[in-house]
Order: structure tokens, then C-alpha cells, then sequence
């Protein structure tokens, strides 16, 4: 106990518990964006896939991390632009598409990986750049607190700001007061004479450049490459939390942050004698028990 | 009308997209379109091998995968230089349905010995080779089930992993308890990062362990599970935390999930081991830095034995019908001895690492196996190195 009590409160965990949060969070709130215009997009783990490859043969080919970034994101909104072509214009169901889109993006960055590089599983021969941490002046000098707050990947601080963002752009401008009306009452929306089906393209095409910055700092600043499938789960995860979340930005930044715990502290628990085979439950555990209390919260709605 | 005519101009566009496919493919149905690989079979090879074997390696995949399938592309070439047989390498691509039937065409043709490699192609081998009792089959890194038909004329290679990770394990044991090497702090702490707790990731696991523990007897050993093969980012988290702990040297058992590995190695400044393929020299000319940190990798040396396999054959001692299981007395596994290892790892720990093998070699050594290890006794061993 002991041991686990010194793992976990130490500023190395803290760190960990936000390398893993991040590429969550910014799933989730591509996932919410979406699922305030009542149309889910369970694509986001393709999308952050194909962001990945992107951001890295970007940055290779420029030479720029930046620029890398910036073609990472165009992928994700180009990405999710498939799902709202075939969704909203050819009037294909949501959840298929979202699988097949997933299943695509697997193949298909395989087969761009193998195309540009010969190798089937990694990057490791395109040069590619990764983002840097930031320093934040004056905060980095305070004690513990400012090796938490300081020093973190760009992505990361970009993942906080766009909760703060998203809450502002839902509540306070047009488009995110449509996006939200459409997602509760499509036809009164329809009735006022807005075109619910461009509404929800912004808001999918949003969710892509979300879940594009998630795809790009799993490839460009949590590891330094692309691998095979490696998002490995987290846009799935992120469906969990933003429905934790209730599909409100705080809230589900809460959820992703305890996903994000569960599973560092998982990483961790290996370490001190606790078998894998245990410690691999806790994040799935989370899920199961978020999912209930989704599933009561209906419920509860449906009969009031 | 103008949707008849599109229909019309969608379809003569798949049909192009189609063929266009098709014509890249051919290697796999007619073995004449495999250019690049026919120039290798000297006329002087033809010459000398009137009584040699003609040899054919049929692979399941392309080349350029910096492992498997391009060390057995140069155990063909080392069986041709060596031996002077015709060879010949065909890349059947991935397309896994056009496997068999190639398979079945190679047969009918006038090879010899046909090699064939993974266990994808198992199955597929034990349903052909029984057709053709003349030809001789090669199966390496997996085993056919003989009890599954007539197999007489099939001879199947495995590996024993865990004998190069005894020499892994001693090295990174060697490496941990001495400060002398810049990245190392000297607290006999070594790590594991493992794909999923299966007997053949636990073999190198097992020999891992005991090679630590027979060089330091007071070492650490901290193993986390990753429990895919592919999670990178995951397995790089496991890393660093080991790292942070204090381990010195971390050994990638984890395929491509293990790189993650590798990326936390270069993060904390520790050092690495690597497998299958000499991960170093894979990673030296875009990544220079991190392959520094690369002292070694445990490799399956799939050419050695394509060669030794061959020697045998036309020697008339390769045992068909049965399984060989290959360690390091057949040079079938060993660890990477490449520019890294020379210069990062001094010559007295090189040294022991020599004396080591030769102990494995002459027998004196019999390395742990996951595979005859009951799991509690495995879960012991796993115990008794625990930090």
C-alpha cells in the first residue's frame, strides 16, 4: 500500500495521468460536438488514425511540425467530411458508416504507410517532427505545482482551451445555438427555415478537426511516429466519457480525466506486484460502470 | 440518357481500376512475372548446380519489412552464393487467397525444395504437400501438425527465443549494476515490456529473467504486460513508469507495440533491447539518436538457417517428417553484434556474453522454457526477480 501511495502522488504520475488524458479528452470533445447536433460520430477513432499518418508524412515532407499539425487537422475535417457526405447527403446510417469508416481508415493508412515508406507497421523511416512542450514563464517557477502546469505539450493546453472554446461556442454564438437546437428539436429548426443537414456537416467537420489535433499528438508528441492501429481504443473510450460527461464540456473533461487515471494508474498498479491481468479491468471497469449510470440517466429522462 | 452514358463510364472505370489491380498481382500466379528476383540465379549457378537442389522460397508478404521475409530473401541468396543452387524468391503479397494456389503451381514445376514461412502458411502446407510426395517442403517459424496427414516430405523450423534473451537478460543485468556506462545508474534494475502473457512472449520472458539472474543474482526484473501487440503509445507509458522506477535497460517484447519502448528509452536515456530484426540498424539513419540507445537486439536469424537447412538437405541429413527446434548452436537466434553494441558495451561484458553462449552452445547451460514451465512455476521466476 504503501509503495502505491509513493507511485501515485508523485509529479511523474500527475504527468502520466495527463499524457494519457489528452488524446481522450480531445476525442471526447470531438464526440461531443457531434452529439450536440444528434449526429453521434463513433468515426473518430478513424479519423484520429488518419490524422496520425497525416501529421507525420506532413511534418516529414515540410519539415515543419507546424505545418504538420495543420495537414493533420485538414485530414481529420476531410475525414469526417466522408462521414457527413455519406450520412447527411446520401442519407446512410450514422453507426454503419462510423464502422466502416473506421475499418477503412485502418486499412487504408496501412496501405499509404506502405506506399510511401515500404514498411507495414511503422513511420520509423519518414524523418517526422514532433511538437514542442511549453514553458510557461513565471508559472514554471512555482514549486510542484508548476512542474504539473508548465511544460506540457502544446496539444495538451490546446485540448483545455478547446473545452473552454466549445462551452463559449455552443452557448454564446449562432452556429453553436443552431447546433445545439438541431440536436434537440431538428424540426423546429427545419420549421425556421435553416438547413438542418448543413448544420450538422459544421458540426461534424468540427468533430474532425477536434479529433484531428487527438491523432496528431498521438503520433507527433505522445510518441514520435506512426504505428499500425495505434489509437488503439481511445476514440471508443471517448464515446464513454462524453456520455459520462452528459454531453456537457466540463463534465466530460471530468469523465476523460478519470479515464485518463484509470488507466495510468493501470500502467502503474504492473509494477507493484498487482497482475495484468487485474489491473487491465480498471479502465474497462470505468467504462461499464459510466455506461450504467448513462443508461439510469435515460431512463430517469424518459419517464419524467 | 446521360445516366446511361454514366453508368456506362462507371463501369469502364472499375473495369480499368480492376485489371489495373489485377496486373500488379501476377507474381503470384505465373512465377515469370517475378523479374527483379530472376536475375539472381546466375548462369554459373546453373551450371555448377546440375546436381544441386533448385530451390524456391515463396513468401507470404513483401519484402522491405526489415525482418522476417527480408532475411529469408538473403538466406536465398546466401544458399545461392554459398552453395551455388538455383534460387529463386517469389513475393505472393498479402492477398492471402492467391497463397494456395500458388503454392500448388510452385509444385508442379521442377523445384526441389520449396520454403514457405510463418504460420499463416501452415495450414495451406499441410493440405498441398501430401499432393506432391517427390517435392521437399520447409516451413520456418511455425510447425505443421503431423498427426494431420502424410507430411513425411516436410521439414519445420521453430526458434528457441528464449536462449538469445538469456544472453539479453545477462547483458542487461551486466549493464544495470555497473555505473560505468553513461546511461546506467547501477541499481540492478532491469525491465520488460510484453505484448500478452502467452507462452511464446513468456519464453522470452523466462530466458530473460534467468540470464539476469545467473550474471546478477541480487537483479530486478520489472515486467508489465501491454496486452495487445500494437497499443505503441501504451506500451511506451509502461516504459517510462519502469524507467522512472530506476530501470536501466528495457527489452521490447512487444513486436511493433514495443517501439513505444524504444521512444520512452530515448525519453528517460536509458537503453534498450531490441527484437526479431536488429532494431538499431533499422532505426540508425533516421534516428540516429535513439538508435545509440539500441545496444542490442535478439534476432531470429532466418537466413543462417535457410542455409544450414539446404547444406543439410544436399547432405542428405535435413530429418523430414520432423520438427527442429533452433537455438543458438545453430545460429538460429543470437543477439545483434552491430557498431552500437562494440562501442557502447565494453569488452570485458562482451566478453562474459561469449562465454555465456559457448556454456549454451556445449550444453552446460540449459535455458528455462515458457513452454515446458508449468504457469505457477513461470509466475515463481517472474516472483523472485519482482522489485
Amino acid at each position: 500500500m504503501e509503495t502505491l501511495v509513493s507511485l501515485i502522488f508523485t509529479t511523474d504520475f500527475i504527468s502520466s495521468v495527463i499524457r494519457v488524458t489528452t488524446p481522450i479528452l480531445l476525442a471526447t470533445m470531438a464526440v461531443l460536438v457531434s452529439s450536440r447536433a444528434g449526429v453521434l460520430n463513433i468515426s473518430i477513432e478513424g479519423t484520429m488514425l488518419f490524422s496520425a499518418l497525416m501529421g507525420v508524412v506532413g511534418s516529414s515532407y515540410t519539415g515543419s511540425a507546424w505545418l504538420g499539425l495543420l495537414i493533420a487537422v485538414i485530414s481529420g475535417v476531410a475525414f469526417s467530411y466522408l462521414l457527413a457526405f455519406f450520412h447527411l447527403r446520401l442519407k446512410t446510417d450514422v453507426i454503419l458508416t462510423g464502422i466502416a469508416l473506421n475499418l477503412f481508415s485502418s486499412g487504408f493508412t496501412v496501405f499509404l504507410l506502405f506506399m510511401l515508406t515500404g514498411d507495414k507497421g511503422v513511420s520509423t523511416k519518414l524523418a517526422s517532427k514532433v511538437l514542442p512542450n511549453i514553458n510557461i514563464p513565471f508559472i514554471e517557477d512555482i514549486p510542484v505545482l508548476g512542474k504539473i502546469i508548465s511544460g506540457q505539450n502544446f496539444l495538451t493546453y490546446a485540448a483545455v482551451i478547446s473545452v473552454i472554446a466549445l462551452h463559449i461556442f455552443l452557448r454564446k454564438t449562432r452556429t453553436g445555438t443552431y447546433i445545439r437546437a438541431v440536436g434537440e428539436s431538428p424540426e423546429a429548426v427545419a420549421t425556421a427555415g435553416k438547413s438542418v443537414n448543413n448544420i450538422r456537416q459544421t458540426a461534424l467537420l468540427i468533430s474532425g478537426g477536434l479529433a484531428g489535433l487527438g491523432g496528431a499528438f498521438m503520433s507527433m508528441a505522445y510518441l514520435s511516429m506512426f504505428t499500425k492501429d495505434m489509437i488503439a481504443g481511445r476514440g471508443f473510450i471517448a464515446l464513454a466519457a462524453e456520455a459520462m460527461g452528459m454531453s456537457n464540456p466540463f463534465l466530460s473533461f471530468l469523465a476523460s480525466l478519470l479515464f485518463g487515471f484509470a488507466d495510468a494508474l493501470s500502467n502503474n498498479l504492473q509494477l507493484i506486484n498487482i497482475p495484468s491481468e487485474l489491473t487491465r479491468v480498471v479502465p474497462y471497469l470505468l467504462t461499464i460502470i459510466a455506461l450504467a449510470i448513462y443508461a439510469a440517466r435515460a431512463k430517469a429522462k424518459s419517464k419524467s | 440518357m446521360k445516366k446511361i452514358r454514366l453508368t456506362v463510364i462507371a463501369i469502364v472505370l472499375m473495369l480499368v481500376a480492376l485489371t489495373a489491380c489485377g496486373s500488379n498481382d501476377t507474381p503470384a500466379a505465373t512465377t515469370g512475372s517475378t523479374a527483379p528476383q530472376e536475375s539472381k540465379s546466375s548462369p554459373a549457378a546453373a551450371d555448377k548446380g546440375k546436381d544441386l537442389p533448385k530451390v524456391v522460397a515463396l513468401l507470404n508478404g513483401n519484402l522491405g519489412d526489415k525482418s522476417f521475409f527480408d532475411s529469408a530473401n538473403n538466406g536465398m541468396k546466401l544458399v545461392q552464393d554459398q552453395i551455388g543452387s538455383e534460387t529463386k524468391v517469389i513475393e505472393m503479397g498479402f492477398d492471402n487467397t492467391k497463397w494456395e494456389p500458388t503454392l500448388l503451381d510452385i509444385s508442379d514445376q521442377d523445384y526441389d525444395v520449396i520454403i514457405v514461412g510463418t504460420w499463416q502458411m501452415q495450414e495451406i502446407l499441410q493440405r498441398v504437400a501430401p499432393q506432391y510426395p517427390d517435392k521437399k517442403y520447409i516451413i520456418f517459424d511455425s510447425a505443421v501438425d503431423y498427426s494431420k496427414g502424410d507430411l513425411k516430405n516436410v521439414y519445420s523450423i521453430t526458434f528457441k527465443q528464449n536462449e538469445a534473451s538469456y544472453l539479453a537478460g545477462a547483458l542487461a543485468a551486466s549493464v544495470a549494476s555497473t555505473t560505468e556506462l553513461p546511461n546506467s545508474n547501477g541499481k540492478k534494475l532491469i525491465s520488460a515490456v510484453a505484448g500478452m502473457d502467452i507462452p511464446v512472449i513468456n519464453d522470452f520472458l523466462a530466458g530473460y529473467i534467468q540470464g539476469a539472474k545467473d550474471v546478477v543474482p541480487d537483479v530486478k526484473v520489472a515486467i508489465s504486460y501491454v496486452n495487445d501487440f500494437n497499443d505503441t503509445a501504451k506500451a511506451k507509458e509502461l516504459a517510462l513508469a519502469q524507467f522512472k522506477m530506476g530501470s536501466s535497460v528495457g527489452f521490447n517484447v512487444a513486436a511493433q507495440a514495443g517501439l513505444g519502448l524504444i521512444d520512452a528509452a530515448k525519453t528517460s536515456n536509458v537503453y534498450a533491447i531490441g527484437v526479431d530484426a536488429d532494431q538499431a540498424m533499422s532505426m540508425q539513419a533516421t534516428n540516429p539518436d535513439t538508435a545509440k540507445l539500441i545496444v542490442t537486439s535478439v534476432l531470429k536469424n532466418i537466413d543462417n538457417v535457410l542455409l544450414r537447412s539446404i547444406e543439410m538437405h544436399i547432405a542428405g541429413t535435413l530429418k523430414y517428417g520432423e520438427v527442429d527446434v533452433l537455438g543458438i548452436k545453430e545460429k538460429a537466434v543470437g543477439l545483434a553484434d552491430n557498431e552500437i553494441y562494440q562501442s557502447v558495451i565494453p569488452q570485458a561484458m562482451r566478453d562474459k556474453i561469449i562465454e555465456l553462449q559457448a556454456k549454451i552452445e556445449n550444453g552446460e547451460t540449459a535455458v528455462l522454457s515458457a513452454f515446458t514451465l508449468k504457469p505457477e512455476e513461470f509466475n515463481a521466476l517472474k516472483n523472485s526477480v519482482k522489485p
